[in-house]
C-alpha cells in the first residue's frame, strides 16, 4: 500500500511537473534564421531575418529592424515588435557591414558565444556595402537564410571557399599566432549573391580584401582538404584542374630568421583542355605548369601578408608548435622577415572520360 | 566488529563494484574540467590527468587494504582505532560530507540545465522531483543503488561518440610541443584534476556489500583506468578544439563542444546530451543519499527509510538555498577540499595507524 502510493505520487509528479516548464511551441514563434549587423553612425543597426511559411507551403522573408548601441538591446527593440517571440536556436547566418568589420567583430561574436542556444556552426560572412541590402531580396525558393547557408556551404565543400564558420573564426582569433577570415559577399542583382572574396582580419578587425581569384591558392595554405578548381594557361591552349586530394607539409627550418618550408601535393583531375585531343607529353607539361603557378601564388600571398602583417596561416602557431618557450612578443617583430619556401608538386590522375 | 556484515541477498556482483565507483566519479565534474586543469599546465595539462589517475590506483588499494584489516567498512575501521567515541564522531562527519556532496552536485546539474535550457526553472521543484527519485532508489536496498548505476553508465555511453564531430574541428598541433610546462606546474594541474575524480572513497562504505571482494579488486582497477581513459580523451579532445584563450572562457568546455554538433533530427544537441546527463547524476544523486542515510543508520541506530528522507530535505533546503553560481562555487570548492584531504591524507592515515595497531595486538 505503501509502496504503491509512492509509486503513484511520483508518476503524477513526472507527469503533471513538466508542463510547469517554459515552453516554446515552434509555430509560435518567429525562428530568427539571419542576423545582419550594420553601422548607422554611430549605432549599430540590426537586422533579423524571419522565413515565413505560407499556407501553399511557399517561403516568405520578414525582416525586424531595430537600431541600438549594443546587440542585445537590438534584439529587445525587435522583441517589441514581434508579435511572437523571437527565438535563436535555428540561426544559420550572420552578415557584416563593411565597416563594422573594420571596427571590430569580437564583442558581437561574444553575444553569440554567450548564448547557449546559438550553434558553434553558424555561417559569418562580411558584407560588400550593407547587410541589410542583402537581406532585403530574395533568393531561392527555401528562404533567404537557407540561400545564403547553402551558398557558403557548397562553396567550401566543393569549391574554393576556404571552411570557415563561427567556431573557426573564434578559434582562430583566440589562437595566439593566428588571424581570422571570413567569406565576402556581394549582392550582383535583386535575386543573386555572389562570394567576392575573402576578408582577411587582423586580430578583430578587417584590414585586406583578398580578391576572389586567389582564394583557390589561399585555401591549398588554409586548409586540410581541399575541392577547389583552378585554371592554368600553356602552350596549348587554358585548361581546368579540379583538385581531389591534399597533402601538405609544413616544416620549420630554421629560426633566425624564422623559415618555412611548404610542401604542396596535389592530386587533380583535368576537367577541360582548349584542345580537343590531348598530346602525348601534354599532361606532364600541365602539371609542371600548375606547380609553378601554386608555388609562385602561394608565395606571393604569404609575402602579401608579411606585408600586411596578417597571418592567416598560422605561422605563428606553427612556429609556437615546435619550439619550447616560445615568445609570441619577439615573434611579431619576426614575422616581417620570416622566410618561406613554397613547393609544390601536381599529379593529374585522370582526364575525363574522353582521350 | 562484524556489525558491518550484509546477508548474502543483499550483496552484489564483484563486477558490480567497478560500475558503482566509476558513475559515482563521473558527474558534473566531466562537463568542465579542462578549463580548470588547463589554468595551470595549459595543453599538456593531460599528462596531469593520467598522472593524477594513476595516483587513484594507489589510494584505492589502500582502501581495499583498511577494509580487508577490519573486515568491514570505515565505520568500523574508525571505531576499531579511535574506540567508540571519537570513532563515531569522525563517522558523524561522513554524514555531513554526503550531504553536502549530494547537494553540490543537484545544484550542479540544476545551474547546467537553468544556464541550458530552462532559464526560470525552480530550483524546488526541479530538486525535489529529482530527490524523491534517489529517495524512491535507496529504498530499494543497496542492489537497487548498484543497478542505477549500471544503466547510468551503460544508457548513455553513446554521449562518448557525440565529440566525434569535435574532432573534424579540432587541431591537435595545439597540443605541441609536449613538455613545454615544468613538473611543479603538472602537478598543481594533477591537484585539480585529482578534484574531478573523487568520489571512488564511496568503496569505503559499500565494501561490505560486495560478495567477493577479493574478486572485486580487478574490476574496480578496470572501471578505474576506463575514468582515466574517459577523462583523458576528453581533455585531448578539448584542447585539439579550444585554443586556450577559448577555453579560459569556456565554463562547460565539454557542454560547449557539443554545439559544432549537427544532426539532420536534431539542431541543438545539447538539449539530448544534458537530458541524457541527468541520468548520469542519478547514480550519483542516489549513492551519496544511500552513503549518508547508511552511516545514520549505523551510528544512531535509525531506519535507513527516516534518515533518508530527512537527509534529502536537508539537500533540498541547501539546493535552494545556493541558486547563485558563487554560493555554488564555494560549496564546490569546501566540497572538493574536504574531498581531497579525505582521500589524500586521511585514508593513507588510515592505512598506517591500522598496520601499526595491528602488529600492537599481534604482539
Amino acid at each position: 500500500m505503501k509502496k504503491s502510493c509512492l509509486i503513484v505520487t511520483l508518476l503524477l509528479c513526472l507527469t503533471i511537473l513538466p508542463g510547469c516548464v517554459e515552453k516554446k511551441v515552434i509555430d509560435d514563434v518567429n525562428i530568427a534564421t539571419g542576423i545582419g549587423i550594420d553601422k548607422s553612425e554611430k549605432q549599430f543597426l540590426g537586422s533579423i531575418m524571419i522565413p515565413v511559411f505560407k499556407p501553399d507551403k511557399s517561403f516568405g522573408n520578414f525582416t525586424f529592424k531595430a537600431k541600438g548601441k549594443v546587440i542585445r538591446d537590438l534584439v529587445s527593440e525587435m522583441q517589441k515588435k514581434a508579435s511572437q517571440p523571437i527565438v535563436s536556436g535555428s540561426l544559420d547566418i550572420a552578415l557584416f557591414g563593411e565597416d563594422v568589420a573594420r571596427e571590430g567583430l569580437i564583442n558581437t561574436l561574444d553575444v553569440f558565444l554567450r548564448d547557449p542556444s546559438v550553434g558553434a556552426r553558424v555561417q559569418l560572412a562580411v558584407v560588400n556595402g550593407k547587410a541589410i541590402d542583402i537581406f532585403k531580396g530574395k533568393y531561392g525558393d527555401r528562404g533567404n537564410a537557407q540561400y545564403l547557408t547553402q551558398l557558403l556551404e557548397h562553396n567550401m565543400e566543393q569549391q574554393n571557399l576556404p571552411l570557415t564558420n563561427l567556431h573557426r573564426f573564434l578559434a582562430a582569433f583566440y589562437q595566439k599566432g593566428m588571424d581570422p577570415y571570413l567569406p565576402m559577399l556581394k549582392k550582383s542583382s535583386r535575386n543573386l549573391v555572389t562570394i567576392s572574396g575573402l576578408a582577411l582580419f587582423k586580430d578583430e578587425k578587417l584590414v585586406d580584401i583578398l580578391h576572389e581569384n586567389k582564394m583557390y591558392y589561399f585555401k591549398l595554405l588554409v586548409d586540410h582538404h581541399t575541392l577547389g578548381v583552378v585554371k592554368v594557361k600553356e602552350a596549348h591552349g587554358e585548361s581546368t584542374v579540379k583538385s581531389i586530394g591534399l597533402k601538405k607539409n609544413i616544416r620549420l627550418k630554421g629560426r633566425n630568421p624564422y623559415t618555412f618550408s611548404i610542401k604542396i601535393k596535389l592530386k587533380g583531375d583535368l576537367t577541360e583542355h582548349q584542345e580537343r585531343i590531348l598530346e602525348k607529353g601534354e599532361i606532364r607539361e600541365i602539371e609542371n605548369k600548375l606547380a609553378q603557378q601554386i608555388s609562385k601564388e602561394c608565395k606571393m600571398l604569404i609575402e602579401e601578408f608579411q606585408r600586411k602583417n596578417i597571418d592567416p596561416v598560422g605561422f605563428g602557431h606553427f612556429a609556437k608548435t615546435r619550439t619550447r618557450n616560445f615568445d609570441y612578443k619577439k615573434w611579431n617583430e619576426e614575422y616581417k622577415n620570416a622566410k618561406f619556401e613554397v613547393s609544390a608538386d601536381v599529379k593529374l590522375i585522370g582526364h575525363g572520360v574522353v582521350e | 566488529m562484524m556489525q558491518g556484515s550484509i546477508q548474502e541477498r543483499l550483496q552484489i556482483s564483484p563486477f558490480m563494484a567497478a560500475y558503482v565507483i566509476v558513475s559515482m566519479q563521473i558527474g558534473i565534474g566531466v562537463l568542465g574540467f579542462q578549463r580548470i586543469i588547463a589554468k595551470d599546465a595549459g595543453t599538456d595539462a593531460w599528462i596531469s590527468v593520467i598522472g593524477a589517475g594513476l595516483t587513484i590506483h594507489i589510494i584505492v588499494w589502500m582502501m581495499y587494504k583498511i577494509c580487508e584489516t577490519v573486515n568491514g567498512d570505515i565505520l568500523d575501521a574508525n571505531v576499531y582505532l579511535f574506540g567508540k567515541i571519537i570513532g563515531n564522531s569522525i563517522n558523524t562527519f561522513f554524514i555531513f560530507y554526503y550531504t553536502v556532496t549530494c547537494a553540490g552536485t543537484l545544484g550542479g546539474l540544476y545551474e547546467i540545465i537553468r544556464t541550458w535550457m530552462f532559464q526560470s526553472l525552480s530550483p524546488f521543484w526541479f530538486g525535489a522531483v529529482y530527490l524523491l527519485l534517489g529517495i524512491y532508489i535507496v529504498f530499494g536496498g543497496f542492489r537497487t543503488v548498484a543497478g542505477t548505476s549500471f544503466f547510468g553508465m551503460v544508457i548513455p555511453f553513446y554521449l562518448l561518440f557525440s565529440f566525434g564531430f569535435a574532432l573534424q574541428y579540432g587541431d591537435f598541433t595545439n597540443l605541441l610541443p609536449i613538455m613545454d610546462h615544468s613538473f611543479i606546474e603538472l602537478v598543481k594541474g594533477g591537484y585539480h584534476m585529482s578534484l574531478s575524480y573523487l568520489g571512488y572513497g564511496i568503496l569505503l562504505f559499500f565494501y561490505p556489500f560486495i560478495k567477493n571482494p577479493e574478486q572485486s579488486k580487478k574490476f574496480v582497477h578496470i572501471g578505474l583506468l576506463s575514468t582515466i581513459f574517459i577523462y583523458t580523451a576528453l581533455a585531448v579532445i578539448t584542447f585539439a578544439y579550444f585554443p586556450l584563450g577559448l577555453l579560459e572562457k569556456s565554463i562547460w568546455a565539454t557542454l560547449e563542444m557539443w554545439k559544432i554538433v549537427r544532426l539532420p533530427i536534431i539542431e541543438r544537441f545539447e538539449y539530448l546530451g544534458i537530458a541524457n546527463w541527468t541520468l548520469i547524476m542519478l547514480p550519483s544523486i542516489a549513492l551519496s543519499l544511500w552513503a549518508a542515510s547508511r552511516v545514520t543508520k549505523r551510528i544512531f541506530h535509525i531506519n535507513q527509510k527516516k534518515s533518508v528522507i530527512f537527509i534529502a530535505l536537508v539537500c533540498l533546503v541547501i539546493v535552494v538555498l545556493i541558486p547563485t553560481r558563487e554560493r555554488l562555487n564555494v560549496l564546490f570548492n569546501y566540497t572538493a577540499i574536504v574531498g581531497f584531504s579525505l582521500a589524500y591524507i586521511y585514508t593513507p592515515l588510515l592505512y598506517l595507524l591500522l598496520l601499526i595497531k595491528k602488529k600492537v595486538k599481534a604482539e
